[in-house]
């Protein structure tokens, strides 16, 4: 049994185990903190910046899903100047590569879009990137368009902790990261690829989507990794 | 972003993958200390595409996870490296001591041109005879050397055209003798 931890999140006390994050322990709470790169049943990545929170004593932001609850802790999941932080993390998601809802499969079912709209992102205030990237549609099932990829790596974590193909791995750094698939090969080539296609139910946008979909019909079941993660933890 | 080249890989070239991965494997950071070694002892310098799958296939590492720390770290090379290496720097105290004009002159000399790609703030460029590979680097911590030039991973301070002529001389000179 692990040991107890008593922490306040947002002035309500609550009780947590050791090792728990403030994402998890909020949540448990019935608190939501917004986050694109969060997935239950995955490791947590701390890669998407929507989950940052506010912990007294420390002057900094802190990412609930990464950081492990202490005694004594005492959080804020909202307040003015973490939604003016989560709102130009989303502002900063827009302006980074082409994401053109009108015209995107997902458009409906996206939880970029979901959350923008939640947040009342309404418009951005930061200069398009526009970069030219490229749509690999070399899988027989599948599609991968970087324009509409944040980099969550959930599709990364997903291949590699439930799968076990790792066949998506974040290459390069800062402005020029890209999702690849093993040696940067088109994905139709990998021998890696199981074609399972758990990567395009976990992914958030419409970056990894299904063949043959039209604008607004690519719905996605997160709820598939979720359930086979659990199914894993009680056959170890 | 870059294919990669391709180079066969001899059976002496597998045997020292073997060795390098079975000292490493295990370790904290063995994948970088293995990448490191095997760039090493290839004669350009560089990592080629059948490298980096024996290297997946016997360290057990992802082909997709060794792409990303290949491409993370500006240490590895995916493209052949020149004989010779000139490294310019390009920090703040180097730029105000004129090293924009050193690595123009450089790549003049040299018959390189910047990419067009808009990444002009850091380079690599081998010339097409595969003798000199030039680069530039953020900082190499000799500000008060500045303007600061590496030749051969020897530091050149106080650089002006004309030094800096003189040493790319020295370095065609020496390849010329047998």
């Amino acid at each position: 049994m692990s040991q107890q931890v008593s922490v306040r999140i947002d002035g309500e006390l609550c009780t947590a185990a050791e090792g728990q994050t403030i994402y998890e322990v909020a949540q448990a709470n019935g608190r939501s903190i917004p986050a694109l790169c969060h997935m239950e049943g995955l490791s947590s990545a701390g890669a998407c910046r929507l989950c940052l929170v506010e912990v007294a004593g420390i002057g900094r932001l802190l990412p609930a899903c990464t950081t492990p609850v202490n005694t004594g802790m005492s959080v804020t999941t909202e307040s003015e100047n973490l939604a003016h932080h989560r709102v130009m993390a989303l502002e900063l998601l827009f302006v980074e590569r082409n994401h053109i809802c009108s015209v995107c499969v997902s458009n409906g079912h996206c939880e970029l879009q979901a959350l923008a709209q939640k947040l009342g992102v309404t418009h951005v205030r930061y200069p398009y990137n526009y970069p030219r990237l490229s749509v690999d549609t070399s899988h027989p099932r599948f599609v991968l368009d970087h324009n509409r990829c944040i980099l969550c790596s959930r599709c990364v974590r997903v291949c590699d902790e439930i799968e076990g193909a790792h066949v998506w791995d974040i290459a390069a750094r800062g402005i020029n990261s890209m999702l690849v698939s093993d040696l940067d090969r088109p994905w139709g080539e990998s021998e890696n690829c199981t074609s399972c296609g758990k990567c395009v139910q976990a992914c958030p946008t419409g970056a990894l989507v299904e063949k043959g979909r039209a604008v607004e019909e690519m719905t996605k079941r997160n709820v598939v990794v979720t359930t086979l993660a659990a199914k894993r933890d009680a056959h170890p | 972003m870059e294919n990669l080249s391709s180079h066969s890989l001899s059976g002496t070239t597998k045997n020292f993958i073997d060795k390098v991965v079975s000292e490493e494997n295990g370790r904290a950071g063995a994948l970088l200390a293995i990448l490191q070694r095997v760039q090493e002892s290839h004669a350009r310098k560089f990592l080629p595409r059948e490298t980096l799958e024996y290297i997946s296939q016997r360290a057990s590492v992802p082909l997709s996870r060794l792409f990303s720390v290949v491409t993370f770290y500006a240490l590895f090379n995916l493209e052949p490296q020149g004989r010779n290496t000139v490294c310019v720097c390009r920090g703040t105290a180097c730029h105000t001591r004129g090293s924009s004009r050193l690595l123009e002159q450089v790549m003049m000399d040299l018959g390189l041109r910047a990419k067009e790609d808009g990444e002009s703030d850091k380079l690599t460029a081998t010339t097409d005879d595969g003798e000199t590979t030039l680069r530039t680097v953020a900082c190499f911590g000799q500000c008060a050397l500045a303007p600061v030039v590496e030749v051969n991973h020897v530091i050149f301070g106080h650089m002006n055209e004309r030094s800096l002529q003189r040493e790319l001389e020295a370095l065609s000179k020496r390849e010329a003798r047998p």
